[in-house]
């Protein structure tokens, strides 16, 4: 069962109340923001750009620690039967 | 002839109203004028709250303003599109909050869904009628109201609901059978 309250030929609003609420340029303010792109300044426009290039920094310093890691990771290849017989052994 | 019926002149006026909307939001301004007041009656039928009301029709209009783009004629008025998004907006309000639905009628309009169901014209048929109305799902309310209440035509109840026109025809008369057989029940 739906829970429904009936308004029997009840008369509307008069007019004066109805436009009362009715405000275009507050439309328009609402509009405005909600349109409005959230980040204004292009980012490399950005104010501080020696924090931008710190960052960048400590990311390519991360990045090469990472890189040599690695590679000392890798297992070394094993030494060749040439290698292990040299001459005086 | 329903009150919301308008010839192709109008049609054509109101569509480069739109377009005009836009190119330029600031145009928007006609439509704003033209339709607040529709839009406004439109929701305090189904609210019965002058602040809800007002909320409701702002938040209608700016959603309307960032859409206008994407808005395409598609052979009925364009207040047809703002109903449909103050439809959505009152079935949202009242899935957020627990207050009762409300459903302005005319006895106008509830004697002629009496005559549609073939039940005797009288108060107590009447009564019966709101009885029958209250067992129906939500969904089934709002067509209802949609075509009986405020007699728009089926093109505008189905652009409203998002249905096809012969959807709506379809699922009135299905309604219209359902509380024939709810008002049978209660009288056998």
């Amino acid at each position: 069962m739906t829970d429904i309250n009936f308004n029997i030929d009840q008369p509307d609003l008069p007019e004066e109340r109805i436009n009362k609420h009715k405000d275009f340029s507050k439309l328009m303010y609402n509009y405005q923001l909600a349109t409005k792109p959230l980040n204004k300044t292009p980012l490399h426009k950005y104010k501080h750009r020696r924090i931008y290039l710190i960052i960048l920094l400590v990311l390519l310093v991360m990045f090469i620690i990472i890189e040599v890691m690695d590679k000392d990771e890798k297992p070394q290849e094993p030494a060749t039967q040439e290698q292990i017989d040299t001459p005086g052994n | 002839m329903s009150v919301h019926h308008k010839n192709d002149m109008d049609l054509k006026q109101e569509m480069q109203l739109v377009e005009a909307a836009k190119i330029d939001p600031a145009r928007f301004n006609v439509l704003y004028d033209r339709y607040y007041k529709s839009i406004f009656v439109f929701i305090y039928r189904r609210t019965a709250d002058e602040d809800v009301t007002a909320d409701i029709t702002s938040q209608v209009f700016l959603k309307a303003l960032i859409n206008i783009k994407k808005y395409e004629f598609k052979g009925v008025p364009f207040s047809a599109w703002l109903f449909r998004i103050a439809f959505n907006e009152v079935n949202m309000y009242f899935r957020k909050n627990s207050t009762n639905r409300v459903v302005s009628l005319e006895k106008n309009g509830l004697h002629q869904i009496v005559q549609e169901v073939e039940e005797g014209e009288n108060v107590d048929a009447q009564q019966r009628m709101m009885t029958a109305l209250k067992q129906l799902d939500v969904d089934d309310v709002q067509l209802i109201e949609l075509r009986f209440f405020e007699k728009r035509s089926f093109a505008e109840v189905g652009t409203i609901v998002g249905i096809t026109e012969t959807n709506a025809k379809v699922k009135v008369y299905r309604i219209l059978d359902k509380l024939k057989k709810i008002l049978g029940k209660k009288n056998n």
